[in-house]
């Protein structure tokens, strides 16, 4: 492995461990909003979630790239405001990272919620405890190991994507080039070895994800 | 009854003939060829009665796609390195390789820029933060881009502020879109496109030699109609119709 | 103390809870059966729950009150809840549930400290333990104590004993004895059992179908239900205090008033008790001398005599007011008129003691 390639496992590891750090207080706020509560337009919410799951993720880079954009209605804002460009640098993979993997994180830390037993949640509040703090102290850890399991899968999500992140970001070598996006240009240009090589780190980063996740939730059967 | 049966088996001899006769070829060409060819083949199809269709993109993209067993019956390329490297594998037939149109290339900038681009050197300014090409490792057009920028010395300096495109076209789009400041496209790209307009034309001392070949390729399906079409792409006609969208002529 | 339950109007399953009572004794018994809405009141005034209509005020501060638009959101109620299945904090230690609601230092002083609370409820050695690895019992001390550490000011317990056995119900019942005596916390029980009210309540609101069929004293709504349907529920005809003088073998002496009675001996020795008899236990016999193993013979004299469908009501004065139920064949046969003489056989396992 050469020293570029070890930039493109590195740039795709962090910027999608960001990605899913990023992603965390909202998922966690909506999954326990979806968990809890309820609303008129529900439902809606609940499908517009889980769109990015199964639109075309180009689809999803589609509206990323316009909604982005310097003639965006953000992208826009952000370039004549903030002098912030957003399409084409490392921004625009972990928006698009993030967006792809939101619904993973929220439908898993949904289920951590709703598993956890109202009863103490109520009875914490008689002890005197704020909302803040029953969330906080009763709440997340009784829910921890499905919430981990939904970032774990966040993650690896984060780390496969291409069709949106091709989108937004292009493959700007040393920039926005990530794992999925080199293998299909070394595919492109017919570099297949390196092309394996980087398919053979990608296994084994996604297997090591997949697999810690399961181990969480398989143990949280026990308690 | 009789006279019904004759004319039911010669009409049916009739289309067979006409069946046989209409071949359908497939030419995979470079993305920058797009409206020129499609025109082309329009003409074509009324007097020949064949059906062409295509497979427009990157050509080193349709390059990798032949070496991989695309059916493809004629390769239609914006450089020579490409059509060089199958070529090596024996995947073209040599006599039929000819290349007959160039191109230039020039600077574009999104319709509504006030962007000033006098010399090569100006797209090391400031102000010009992303430069849009289609991928100077193996697309044509972006290869070119990146042989002028390296004869003018200035490669270093631009290189961390290109964005590679899958091909020309897609370069072009990223320049309407606005998101970047400028891009590096053929002559003719921006000659279709109403949502950019040229900067800065590169002149053709400082341009690398841009050359179109094109030939049959060796496993094609329909060789001789795909002979017949070749020959009609070196026509007078199509020459005109490849000069109007400003493609120059080799010959 | 005084709590303040008015105007209280939830629908629930199958019929509405309707509460309108003034609650001013130390402990306090709701009491009636599984199902009449008891958990919903307890969860109304903790604040856990909301409703149309409500008003609840709690000395004199006002919780609840739905004509104001007025909620006092439940972590500044101070309101101590014990429910039924305890809830204590899976991922904390025991010590860690015990100090959740506990504020050192905090604009409330508690009102005891950890080491009284922990002394009173005996559960120094689980302190380190996780909560799973307790026993009923032991949960049950550890959430009562947990809900004593935040200084409630009303402590509102459901159903305390309902999932224990027998022989633990009597063990805890001294505990719970113990909070109402040592911390003087009002206390609001939830129960559907009789006894766990008579032992533990000064006072009892008997709920069916989320409506209030009687209050008052325990002793009195007992020995004088309001109708039939409160008078099911309490099922205990005979309900007097009484004085253990000896326990011998399994088998105590208790005087009632001036008749001295054979009972079993209730697990937990107690010198002051209430001794329960039931009117299906009380047999009436003209014939004073016939021998049988019954051994308690009162003579008694009949105060009066009441129809009730197919049974009879006897009053009698045994030396005590003690309330037998006979069938009208029987009543008839035996040709029962007020103010004449007849033997009452009681059987010892029949009595019923429970600790005052």
């Amino acid at each position: 492995m050469t020293a570029e390639e070890w930039q493109i496992v590195w740039f795709t590891a962090w910027v999608s461990a960001l990605s899913t750090l990023a992603i965390l207080p909202f998922g966690l706020a909506l999954a326990w909003a979806l968990a809890r509560r309820d609303w008129p337009g529900k439902s809606l919410v609940e499908t517009f979630v889980s769109l990015p799951l199964v639109m075309p993720p180009v689809a999803t880079g589609l509206i990323l790239l316009k909604i982005l954009g310097r003639r965006g209605a953000i992208g826009g804002f952000l370039h004549n405001q903030l002098n912030l460009d957003i399409i084409f640098t490392w921004r625009a993979v972990l928006i698009a990272l993030g967006v792809m993997s939101f619904p993973l994180l929220v439908h898993f830390a949904r289920v951590a919620f709703e598993e956890v037993n109202p009863r103490l949640e109520q009875i914490a509040r008689t002890l005197g405890a704020s909302g803040w703090r029953v969330f906080f102290t009763i709440t997340i850890p009784l829910a921890a190991r499905g919430i981990i399991a939904g970032m774990i899968l966040a993650f690896a999500r984060a780390l496969g994507e291409f069709g949106a992140t091709i989108m937004v970001a292009g493959n700007i070598p040393g920039k926005t080039s990530t794992l999925s996006l080199s293998i299909f240009q070394d595919v492109q240009l017919g570099d297949d070895t390196h092309a394996f090589r980087l398919l053979g780190v990608s296994v084994v980063m996604a297997f090591v994800a997949v697999w810690c996740s399961q181990l969480l939730m398989r143990r949280k059967g026990k308690m | 009854m009789k006279h019904m049966k004759k004319v039911l088996v010669g009409a049916l001899l009739l289309f067979a003939v006409i069946g046989i006769q209409a071949a359908e070829i497939t030419v995979f060409a470079a993305a920058s060829l797009t409206d020129s060819l499609k025109e082309i083949a329009a003409d074509y199809e009324k007097s020949s009665g064949d059906k062409v269709t295509f497979n427009l993109g990157a050509s080193s993209t349709l390059a990798r796609q032949i070496d991989a067993g695309a059916p493809a019956d004629i390769f239609f390329s914006a450089d020579e390195a490409q059509m060089d490297g199958l070529a090596k594998q024996g995947l073209i037939d040599a006599s039929t390789r000819k290349s007959r149109l160039g191109n230039s290339l020039v600077v574009v900038i999104p319709g509504d820029s006030t962007l000033q681009i006098q010399s090569a050197g100006d797209l090391t300014n400031a102000a010009v933060k992303q430069i849009a090409l289609a991928d100077p490792k193996a697309v044509p057009a972006g290869v070119y881009a990146k042989a002028w920028l390296t004869r003018q010395q200035l490669w270093p300096a631009i290189e961390p502020k290109v964005v590679p495109t899958e091909n020309v076209r897609a370069a072009l789009a990223a320049v309407e879109s606005g998101n970047v400041e400028l891009g590096v496209v053929y002559k003719t790209d921006a000659g279709i496109s109403k949502m950019v307009k040229i900067a800065y034309e590169v002149p053709r001392a400082d341009a690398p030699d841009i050359s179109y070949p094109m030939a049959l390729v060796k496993d094609s399906r329909q060789p001789e109609a795909a002979k017949k079409f070749l020959d009609y792409l070196s026509s007078k006609e199509a020459g005109q119709v490849f000069t109007r969208y400003g493609f120059l002529l080799r010959e | 103390m005084s709590l303040l339950l008015k105007n209280i109007s939830l629908p629930l399953a199958h019929f509405t809870l309707e509460v309108d009572v003034d609650v001013q004794k130390h402990v306090t018994a709701v009491f009636g059966p599984s199902g009449a809405g008891k958990t919903s009141l307890l969860d109304l005034i903790a604040g856990l729950r909301a409703a149309q209509s409500v008003f609840i005020q709690l000395d004199d501060r006002v919780l609840t009150d739905t004509a104001k638009g007025l909620f006092v959101p439940t972590h500044q109620r101070g309101i101590g809840y014990v429910p039924q299945d305890l809830a204590l904090f899976p991922h904390l230690s025991v010590r860690r549930n015990l100090l959740y609601g506990h504020k050192s230092g905090g604009p409330e002083n508690p009102l005891f400290s950890l080491e009284h609370v922990i002394e009173v409820l005996e559960i120094e050695p689980l302190i380190s333990r996780g909560v799973t690895e307790l026993s009923g019992g032991e949960k049950q001390r550890v959430a009562l104590a947990r809900a004593l550490l935040a200084s409630p000011r009303l402590l509102l317990l459901d159903e305390p004993l309902a999932s224990l056995d027998a022989p633990l119900k009597a063990k805890i019942i001294p505990y719970l004895a113990r909070v109402r005596d040592e911390f003087q916390i009002p206390m609001l029980c939830v129960t559907h059992d009789r006894f766990e009210a008579l032992t533990l309540a000064d006072e009892i609101i008997v709920l069916v179908d989320g409506k209030v069929m009687q209050t008052g004293p325990v002793s009195e709504v007992f020995t004088r239900p309001a109708n039939a349907e409160v008078a099911r529920l309490v099922a205990v005809e005979t309900l007097q205090p009484g004085n253990v003088t000896n326990v011998n073998e399994g088998l105590a002496t208790v005087s009632v008033n001036c008749a001295t009675l054979t009972a079993l001996a209730p697990p937990t020795p107690s010198r002051e008790v209430f001794v329960c008899i039931r009117g299906e236990d009380v047999i009436l016999q003209r014939d004073a001398a016939t021998t049988s193993s019954v051994r308690n013979r009162l003579p008694a004299r009949i105060v009066a005599l009441r129809a009730e469908g197919a049974l009879v009501r006897v009053e009698l004065d045994a030396g005590f007011p003690l309330f037998a139920l006979v069938t009208r064949p029987a009543c008839a046969e035996l040709a029962l008129r007020e103010g004449e003489s007849i033997t009452a056989l009681i059987k010892a396992p029949a009595i019923h003691l429970v600790p005052r």
